[in-house]
């Protein structure tokens, strides 16, 4: 039973053609497959790898390479803390206690208990003079505090469904992303 | 909107910030903008925009300080193969955040800057290869080519040149090692991201798959529309003797007012950190001070008059009494640099040797594996910290970490990820030797008390 | 081009252009210690280990390795900077390696043991609690893999996906976590994975075949030829009390290039079976030599077409040469099969040889699956594609392991087509205007293709395209022997007596034979009904192999051929005698030079068209 749908299957094979080289489709290929199934598994990397022609190999060892390829199950909204040294000095350690203790995992590898969260420590974020700062749900979230987490979370736990790239930056404009078929979920395939 | 915080209109980079809708490409036409991109391309041949870049004084704003305008020389005059320009938006130095902030507040000074930069290296193509968590950045990037490509600015004849451009954007996956150039080299060739050793051939002779490639930093690359439009003079106005022009500093950390400011070279870091940022924290002192991201050897905090000039930075009479640590870059000794401009400002309730800790985990998870002194050695240099820190340290950590330092230094490692956690290293325990015996010694740890006493 | 002059550690020395400093270095017999570089294998400049000292150029760590020479480099590798540099990366590579030298294989031959030896620092400063990783991981039932001796050279993954297009074998997650891996840990499937155990400079890829065997000072080795097909490869068998206990490879650039199959590496292990024969047995019972040559002489004698003859694809050829003259004499009219040959002709002329692959613009492969059929030599027109750009067309049914590159140009044919194909390929763009050498390697389809059909395609491409053929021969003697008029192609089924030399027909004894001799090292079902001989294996035979380009190798025993076994010249001379033929020779050398003297023999016999199931 093969785990990505046919959708994105089509679209990865119509990736290569799109570089000079078939291998620079690689890391859009798995953007396509992690964005399908949360994570990557080892039949979804060996589906991606045979649609391009490669051994499934090579691209285990992209995906595990880059940090934002995850080989394990998230949380339906990963929290990336960063903690390097801008936000530390701005308290991003005790943010990162307060965020686990939050949603209730002991480690980065840890769900949260209903599916929605998991948490991660990262490095810099490149946002700096907002410390401390948080990645999450595709967007930046800025001068963080316990507080502000807080009510991330219970958005989140909320039944009202959440804008796309909700954030304090402005939702990416639709030409971002190209208009998809729509697409089976996994428990329909 | 995230609020700005930095300079608007400053000099050259950020003269129209504050105007609102600057990322789209009708404001920012509207005052003025691809007049630049518009003269160089039916005006002006190859040459003439590398020798105007040239004598700019205009240097990579990414942290190696090469001469932009030498760099597109290199590039052949003829190639069988296509040539390509590869802009650096992969921005992950700790303490960095300006090229964020050129590129989500205006993407057309970039795109622009990348029109005439492609046009003077002969690239039909370019390629820019951005962070893959600045959503912001890609959104506003992607939308502002879809504007360009609806006005006909890129595609078969931009502004009605023979030059066909096309302007394509690569998301990395989180790895800072990325920034280096040949690894975003490799990246981009979808393979893991590991420095490439052979130089040469360089990238200007065999780049991005095999093809002759400039790669050139986002802030470089977001200067070169001002210089065409306002003549290399004009730039080289700005600055001192042998390092012209202006250039963005993040500042972040214990400050009052963090931001990303455009400041002229040559004007001090007092300047900059007392001036546009506001100075410490009120009852503050400040420590420590890093003059270019995490990568630039940590400075003590009386030395804020040292001035910015990118080469003068370095001079060891800037520590003024100081003791001189041990810090190599191509076998010379140097006090620290002005790097990537990110200036990280600490005061006297933080750790010295915590801070370094954090740096060189840093340095340790984001090594790429590839050559033995980093892939080992940074780690080696974390256990050593946490043992000290562990209150279980003795001289013989702090042994280890001067080995270490060493033995990153000075060509030992493939890239300079390598040399760089050797600086953070050697600078802290030349400066901070106090602390580190502190700790090692006695267990003990004076900021911490500073703080809780306070 | 000229040489380049330069100066290492005070003494002079001229190179070509190009040449690395690493490499002069050696030439003047000074070591300079490298794990990650390797001859064979792209630079990759991972290691740090090499660091020297050149002038001109800043006064920082310089790697040997990465430089090539300049005119009046001067390269001083005994300075403090570089020998303390040394001594540091030694000491990076012990920071988490498990010093467990004394259970391991590689001790005795392992550059990281050696290097810190005489490289490194003499006292450890390294205190603290090590990485672990699980071990040891199987990476097939073949190689096992230490990561925790591991040194991330990277020369196995480079040499997987350079040298054999494969990636199975690929490296994870990064920095000081990164390790070495199967993909997602299934077992290695690649007819070459065993190269990555020479490669590797400390003990982290050991054979498992081999594991905890003996130690590299307890054996002794020779280097001879492989056995396993026509390609003739080096390769160093070692030995340890009469036991064959390794297979490793030996460089030979003009063939192998350092690389063997799994093959030739893995499949020793008969040779140390202890149920081999080791004393002639008639009908189950032990006999002496002369009861049982005479018994089979009795058996096969004066049968004419009524006997069959099964020869081993390892008959060398001086047994050949001899052999010939039985079926001369003898055994005139005998039915006579060659394990595993192909249905190919003896070549007309001389044929490309196997270091001319690099030397071609474009390659043709037609008929065969070279990964399998002749693997190293796969491995040369992977390495004439991806190394030295030239461009590839196979014409081939199925898909093949050439396929993994992107220029490849795969023209799929009808069974049976290939000459159709071959001829159709004159006119194709890239043979249009090659702009150097064309080599046409073509097979047999194992059985599919009409040979003659297909040789006479390729020889008429070859003429039109300036190239040159390469028929590939599958049987490790198929060249030899079809030299010598033995490589038979008779089916066996019928006769009534069967002469079985090596292991027995692929079809079975065929059930007409009411006399069986067996010429055979290992026991097998029914020759408790049939006279059996003791034979040599390729570990103690003497004589020599023509290989698949006409190279012709000569085998060097590493194992003593221990009494009552007999060298095969020996029980051929004296079964001829007991059969009324005088074979007198003293030994092997001068079979082999009454062979090189004989005039060109009249011409094997034509082989037959076959068309049909694939032969053995």
């Amino acid at each position: 039973m093969p785990s990505l749908s046919e959708h994105v299957m089509e679209e990865i094979r119509a990736l290569p053609p799109q570089f000079p080289d078939v291998r620079t489709a690689v890391m859009p290929a798995l953007d396509l497959a992690q964005e399908e199934l949360g994570y990557l598994t080892p039949e979804a990397m060996s589906e991606v790898a045979t649609a391009l022609n490669l051994d499934p190999g090579y691209v285990e060892g992209v995906a595990t390479f880059y940090t934002l390829f995850h080989t394990e199950p998230v949380g339906k909204h990963r929290m990336y803390l960063c903690t390097n040294i801008s936000c530390k000095l701005r308290g991003a350690d005790e943010l990162l206690e307060h965020a686990m203790r939050a949603v209730g995992v002991k480690d980065f590898e840890q769900v949260s208990s209903d599916g929605l969260f998991s948490v991660e420590a990262v490095e810099c974020l490149g946002a700096c003079e907002y410390a401390p700062v948080m990645r999450l749900d595709h967007a930046y979230h800025h001068d963080l505090t316990a507080g502000k987490i807080d009510a991330l979370i219970a958005e989140r736990r909320s039944p009202l469904p959440l804008r796309e790239g909700q954030g304090e930056g402005p939702k990416p404009a639709a030409a971002v992303k190209a208009p998809r078929a729509p697409r089976k979920k996994k428990s329909d395939a | 909107m995230p609020e700005l915080r930095g300079t608007t209109r400053g000099p050259v980079l950020t003269r129209w910030f504050g105007t609102e809708n600057l990322h789209s490409l009708d404001v920012y036409e509207g005052l003025g903008g691809y007049g630049a991109m518009r003269k160089a391309l039916t005006t002006m041949t190859h040459e003439q925009i590398v020798d105007e870049v040239k004598a700019s004084g205009l240097r990579g704003r990414g942290g190696a300080d090469f001469s932009t305008g030498v760099k597109w020389s290199l590039m052949p005059k003829e190639s069988p193969l296509p040539m390509h320009l590869v802009v650096n938006a992969d921005e992950s130095e700790p303490g960095s955040a300006k090229d964020r902030y050129l590129m989500e507040n205006s993407p057309h000074m970039l795109l622009e800057g990348i029109g005439i930069a492609a046009y003077a290296i002969r690239s039909h193509q370019a390629w820019i290869y951005i962070r893959g968590e600045y959503d912001l950045p890609f959104a506003r990037l992607t939308e502002a080519i879809g504007e360009m490509r609806a006005k006909g600015y890129v595609g078969d004849k931009p502004f009605g040149a023979d030059w066909p451009l096309d302007i394509r954007i690569f998301r990395g996956h989180g790895a800072y090692i990325c920034g280096e150039e040949g690894a975003l080299l490799e990246s981009l060739e979808g393979k893991r991201a590991q420095p490439r050793a052979w130089k040469p051939p360089y990238p200007a002779q065999k780049g991005v798959w095999g093809r002759p490639t400039t790669v050139n930093n986002v802030e470089t690359i977001s200067t070169v529309p001002w210089i065409i439009e306002n003549g290399a003079a004009a730039y080289a106005g700005f600055g001192t003797e042998k390092a012209k022009g202006t250039r963005m500093f993040t500042v972040s950390g214990h400050v009052q007012r963090p931001g990303n400011y455009e400041m002229e070279i040559g004007k001090t870091y007092r300047d900059l950190i007392e001036g546009l940022a506001g100075g410490a924290l009120p009852g503050r002192t400040i420590k420590a001070w890093w003059p270019g991201g995490s990568s630039a050897p940590v400075m003590p905090g009386d030395l804020l008059d040292t001035t910015t000039d990118l080469d003068g930075i370095k001079d060891v009479a800037n520590l003024k009494g100081h003791p001189i640590p041990p810090l190599n870059m191509g076998g010379r000794t140097f006090a620290t640099m002005g790097g990537s401009g990110g200036v990280i400002v600490m005061d006297d309730r933080f750790c010295a040797v915590k801070a370094a800790h954090r740096l060189l985990q840093f340095y340790a998870h984001e090594s790429c594996g590839k050559c033995t002194p980093c892939r080992v050695g940074g780690n080696w240099a974390v256990r050593a910290y946490e043992h000290i820190l562990s209150g279980e340290g003795g001289p013989e950590d702090i042994a280890i970490l001067d080995r270490v330092q060493e033995g990153l230094q000075g060509g030992r490692c493939l890239c300079g990820l390598g040399d760089a956690a050797g600086w953070v290293i050697a600078s802290s325990l030349t400066h901070f030797r106090q602390e580190y015996e502190e700790h090692a010694l006695r267990n003990f740890c004076s900021a911490e008390k500073a703080a809780v006493n306070a | 081009m000229p040489d380049v002059n330069l100066t290492i550690d005070g003494r002079k020395v001229a190179v070509p252009a190009g040449t690395l400093v690493v490499e002069a270095a050696k030439k003047l017999g000074i070591e300079i210690p490298v794990f990650c570089y390797h001859h064979k294998l792209n630079y990759v400049g991972a290691c740090r280990l090499c660091v020297v000292e050149i002038s001109p150029g800043p006064p920082i760590a310089r790697i040997a390795c990465g430089t090539p020479v300049a005119e009046g480099m001067v390269v001083k590798t005994q300075t403090a900077l570089a020998v303390e540099a040394r001594a540091d990366v030694l000491e990076f590579e012990l920071v988490n390696h498990p010093l467990d030298c004394p259970v391991c294989d590689k001790g005795g031959e392992c550059p990281l043991q050696d290097f810190t030896f005489r490289h490194g620092y003499p006292t450890s400063r390294i205190d603290g609690p090590r990485l672990h990783f699980k071990k040891p991981v199987p990476l097939s039932d073949k190689i096992a893999l230490d990561r925790e001796r591991c040194v991330l050279c990277y020369r196995c993954t480079r040499y997987y996906d350079e040298v054999a297009w494969e990636q199975e074998l690929t490296t994870d997650e990064r920095g000081v976590q990164s390790f070495i891996t199967s993909q997602f840990d299934q077992p290695l499937q690649s007819i070459f994975s065993g190269n990555i155990i020479d490669l590797c400079p400390v003990g982290a890829l050991t054979s498992r075949v081999w594991r905890f065997e003996s130690r590299p000072w307890d054996m002794t080795h020779s280097e001879t030829v492989c056995s396993r097909c026509a390609v003739g490869c080096g390769v160093t068998l070692w030995q340890r009390r009469g036991q064959l206990v390794r297979v490793t490879s030996h460089e030979n650039d003009d063939i192998d290039e350092g690389w063997i199959c799994d093959r030739g590496r893995f499949e020793y292990t008969d040779v140390n079976d202890p149920s081999r024969h080791r004393t002639p047995l008639v009908f189950g019972a032990k006999a002496t030599w002369t009861d049982a040559i005479s018994a089979i002489a009795n058996g096969i004698k004066g049968k004419g077409a009524r006997l069959g003859i099964s020869l081993p694809q390892d008959i060398t050829n001086e047994e050949a040469f001899l052999f010939r003259k039985l079926l001369d004499g003898p055994l005139k009219g005998a039915k006579v099969k060659m394990h595993g040959r192909t249905a190919l002709a003896a070549p007309d002329g001389p044929t490309m040889r196997i270091k001319e692959i690099d030397d071609a613009r474009v390659i043709v492969v037609v008929a065969s699956d070279i990964e399998h059929d002749v693997p190293i030599v796969d491995l040369r027109v992977k390495k004439a594609v991806s190394k030295l750009g030239a461009k590839l067309i196979v014409v081939y049914p199925e898909g093949v392991d050439l396929d993994r590159h992107p220029g490849t140009v795969h023209v799929r044919n009808e069974p049976g087509s290939a000459a159709a194909e071959v001829r159709k390929l004159a006119s194709h763009s890239l043979l249009q205007n090659p702009g150097g050498p064309v080599g046409i390697l073509f097979g047999d389809g194992h059985g599919t293709e009409e040979v003659a059909e297909l040789a006479a395609a390729c020889a008429d491409l070859a003429q039109k395209t300036g190239g040159k053929v390469m028929p590939l021969y599958r049987a490790t003697n198929e060249r030899g022997a079809l030299a010598q008029g033995v490589a038979g192609w008779d089916r066996l089924d019928g006769v009534e007596a069967l002469f079985s030399w090596g292991p027995p027909p692929t079809a079975g004894i065929p059930p007409s034979a009411r006399f069986v001799a067996a010429w055979d090292h290992l026991p097998r079902d029914g020759y408790d009904r049939a006279v059996v001989l003791p034979a040599a294996t390729f570990a103690e035979r003497q004589g020599s192999y023509t290989n698949l380009e006409g190279t012709v190798q000569f085998l060097r025993p590493p194992v003593a051929l221990r009494p009552p076994l007999r060298e095969g010249w020996e029980v051929l001379a004296e079964l001829a005698a007991a059969l009324g033929l005088t074979l007198d020779y003293a030994g092997i050398m001068p079979i082999y030079q009454a062979l090189s003297e004989q005039p060109p023999a009249p011409g094997p016999e034509a082989t037959p068209v076959l068309i049909g199931p694939a032969h053995p």
